[in-house]
């Protein structure tokens, strides 16, 4: 599997996501996101990311059901006196927050790749020499991200037992402020360690040259392929928009950005198990 | 012949209006050069200048000379010393740029430019000369601690450099682990690299050092490693078997992450009065039972009981705790909170950090943090108290403070129980030591425990 194979599905899927409001065609990406991560990676490796992506989704589906109190299909209604709550909670605002879930569930397990199936270094290799610099920076301090995690806890932890307690958003600062100052101590002493490896002193070399294999080649052409046919779907009008309000309806489908969605399950076929 | 000389050198961190170096000067001449002294003294800071590190990363002022293989190295940026001059970090967690053995050890070579075509020879080569053939081609996740440091030692050795600085290259390693990491090192010595080294375990590195450089309140001095020795382990306090009431204990207890036990079918106790010492390997579960003990983690299986009263915890990291402006403060905290009176002035004396207090915490050496960290969490009477390796990093003077200060809290009736791989602590403090290993936890003899 090579990062720039990656990259290019990974954009299509992005772009295309981005693009339309269409939700049969958001939720047929989010669909080949999710078969391709099970694919490369296997379930058990990418159960972390489903719990984080699906907390997300809902959130951001129960923000507009509360918040926008649009459409003609109401559900409930709270008395209006109630600040902020108060009001008509619709059908529509419910799909609406719906689709907005799937477009960010969608976006983020295209890019999942890069870290669930790909090596640091692997992303370093693709990258043009020009970004080399810059992108094992962002590898190195991406290798840190576990580390606050495990920070978080151990900080919550020690601090709990000296007699710290949640009393309201002030108290989270003797919590935020030992692990942002552990993360950033953390940063200093890599960036440290890569200056004293003489990282920054001149043209770097690549210890693995990054190659395209055919399967690579094959993904980057399907991927390119499934960009042209939904670009020119929306350029066309075949690829037609979807607003829930103010009465919902469903979407309309047309074959051409359909199979433009379907080209995105390539990495099915491409991704050996087990990675 | 010398591969590095120092005249007159001081040093000042960024905002510090008292150099960490002060009048340095000294000869360093090929072979092995140990660096010795107490914590905070500015060793660190030393070896950092060897390669440029100070001033070029770590800014502040600087006056006088400092020239290592031909190179100012204060006009000489780091990145340019690289080549001539590797350089092994104390944490192993944070020195790793890739996730690869292989691509980590090439990372420097890539960083200098090296064709590609010679790096996996290089890169070979650097992973025997460390010792570490077997772990071509593994995850860097997947090593312990010991073996990282390996690591980053074939990394430095990668590079052909002339010399190889390693500062306290084993403080956060087990006992295992930084006697592989030491052997790796006099490997290194034998086949002919100039090794300056600076360390707590010296007793082995002695024997074999051409030359000793002592750094002690910023001053350098040249010392005789064959007639030189450190100071003294901690004298032993008398032994006590438990007669106190049982604070804490645990009874069938299975406890781990994920679903996955770490420890099965546990049961232990502890008493008022009583010092217990956990050891075992890295990873065997030590820090698990702390926390179990300490209610900061739920057991999958049986029942863990607390005595009601204070809990003072040292976590391994004391980083965790460290977030107040000034160490007085951040004492002060935990005294006003256990609702106590005593003034952070005498934990403070007691460990020997009245001359920091107003000094932000996370400001001090490795050693000074620990102590920072132990004030932190120690001041009044604890009735439980749960120390996780708190001698790390640590030199002889602060880790006899700590025994005494363990001391007075066993006499006031806190029941105590210690995770370390440091023997000399054990010998000095246990009255009962506990092995935690492979799942299982079992009492053992202290007089097993070899010093």
């Amino acid at each position: 599997m090579n990062a720039r194979a990656v990259a290019a599905w990974s954009s299509t899927c992005l772009f295309i996501v981005l693009l339309t409001t269409n939700p049969a065609y958001k939720a047929l990406v989010l669909a080949a996101a999710l078969t391709a991560l099970g694919t490369g990676a296997g379930l058990r490796r990418i159960r972390g990311w489903l719990t984080a992506v699906t907390l997300i989704a809902a959130f951001a589906t129960l923000l507009n059901f509360i918040s926008a109190h649009l459409g003609a299909t109401v559900l409930i209604e709270l008395p209006p006196q109630i600040p902020a709550l108060g009001g008509p909670y619709t059908l529509e605002a419910l799909a609406f927050g719906l689709v907005g879930g799937i477009t960010i569930a969608a976006a983020i397990l295209s890019a999942a790749p890069f870290s669930v199936l790909l090596a640091s270094h692997e992303v370093v290799d693709a990258l043009p020499a020009a970004l080399s610099r810059t992108g094992t920076a962002i590898a190195a301090s991406l290798n840190l991200v576990p580390a606050v995690a495990t920070s978080f806890v151990e900080v919550t932890e020690a601090q709990r037992l000296r007699g710290w307690r949640p009393r309201g958003p002030r108290s989270w600062s003797e919590i935020v402020v030992p692990v942002v100052l552990t993360s950033i101590e953390g940063s200093i002493q890599l960036a440290e360690s890569m200056e004293a490896r003489g990282f920054g002193s001149g043209p770097r070399t690549a210890a693995k040259p990054s190659r395209m294999q055919r399967s690579d080649w094959s993904l980057v052409a399907a991927s390119a392929l499934a960009l042209a046919l939904f670009a020119v779907s929306r350029i066309a009008g075949w690829a037609a928009d979807w607003l829930p309000y103010p009465t919902l309806g469903a979407p309309a489908i047309d074959p051409r950005p359909l199979a433009a969605c379907v080209l995105l399950f390539a990495p099915v076929l491409l991704w050996r198990s087990g990675r | 012949m010398a591969i590095g000389t120092i005249a007159n050198l001081n040093y000042w961190y960024p905002g510090s209006a008292e150099p960490a170096l002060r009048d340095v000067w000294a000869v360093l001449e090929d072979g092995f050069t140990v660096v010795a002294g107490p914590s905070g003294g500015g060793k660190s800071t030393l070896l950092r200048v060897l390669n440029g590190l100070v001033p070029h990363f770590h800014g502040g002022r600087i006056a006088g000379r400092a020239q290592v293989l031909g190179f100012n190295v204060i006009e000489t940026p780091t990145r340019d010393l690289a080549r001539s001059v590797g350089f092994v970090f104390q944490d192993p967690e944070l020195q790793t740029i890739y996730s690869t053995v292989d691509r980590e050890v090439a990372f420097g070579l890539e960083n200098v430019g090296v064709p590609t075509h010679v790096m996996a020879g290089r890169v070979e080569e650097a992973l025997h000369a460390a010792g570490i053939p077997h772990l071509a081609g593994r995850t860097v996740r997947s090593l312990s601690g010991g073996e990282r440091q390996r690591l980053a030692l074939a990394s430095a050795l990668a590079m052909r450099p002339r010399l190889i600085v390693l500062d306290e290259p084993t403080s956060q390693l087990d006992p295992d682990g930084a006697a592989r990491v030491l052997t790796a090192v006099m490997r290194v010595v034998e086949e002919g690299h100039a090794v300056i080294i600076s360390e707590h375990r010296l007793d082995r590195l002695l024997t074999a050092a051409t030359a000793l450089v002592l750094v002690v309140g910023g001053r350098v001095e040249s010392a005789d490693p064959a007639s030189w020795r450190p100071p003294s382990a901690p004298s032993h306090a008398p032994r006590r078997s438990a007669s106190g009431n049982e604070m804490w204990s645990l009874e069938g207890v299975a406890a781990g992450f994920n679903g996955q036990p770490v420890l099965e079918d546990v049961t232990l106790n502890g008493c008022s009065g009583e010092v217990v010492v956990l050891k075992g390997p890295n990873g065997g579960g030590k820090t698990t039972l702390l926390r179990l003990i300490a209610g900061g983690l739920a057991p999958l299986a049986g029942k863990v009981q607390r005595r009601p009263g204070r809990i003072a915890y040292l976590p391994q990291n004391p980083t965790a705790l460290l977030h107040r402006p000034t160490l007085r403060a951040e004492v002060r905290l935990t005294v006003d909170r256990s609702g106590e009176h005593e003034p952070p002035e005498d934990i403070l004396n007691a460990l020997g950090l009245l001359q920091v207090a107003e000094r932000y915490s996370r400001d001090l050496s490795t050693g000074e943090r620990q102590r920072a960290a132990l004030a932190a969490v120690l001041p009044g009477t604890p009735a439980l108290v749960l120390l996780d390796e708190p001698t790390r990093g640590m030199d002889v003077a602060a880790r006899d403070a700590l025994v005494r200060l363990v001391t007075r809290l066993r006499e006031r009736g806190a029941a105590i129980v210690l995770a370390t791989h440091d023997v000399d602590l054990t010998l000095a403090l246990a009255d009962r030591v506990v092995q935690v290993s492979s799942g299982t936890a079992f009492e053992r003899p202290v007089e097993t425990v070899q010093a």
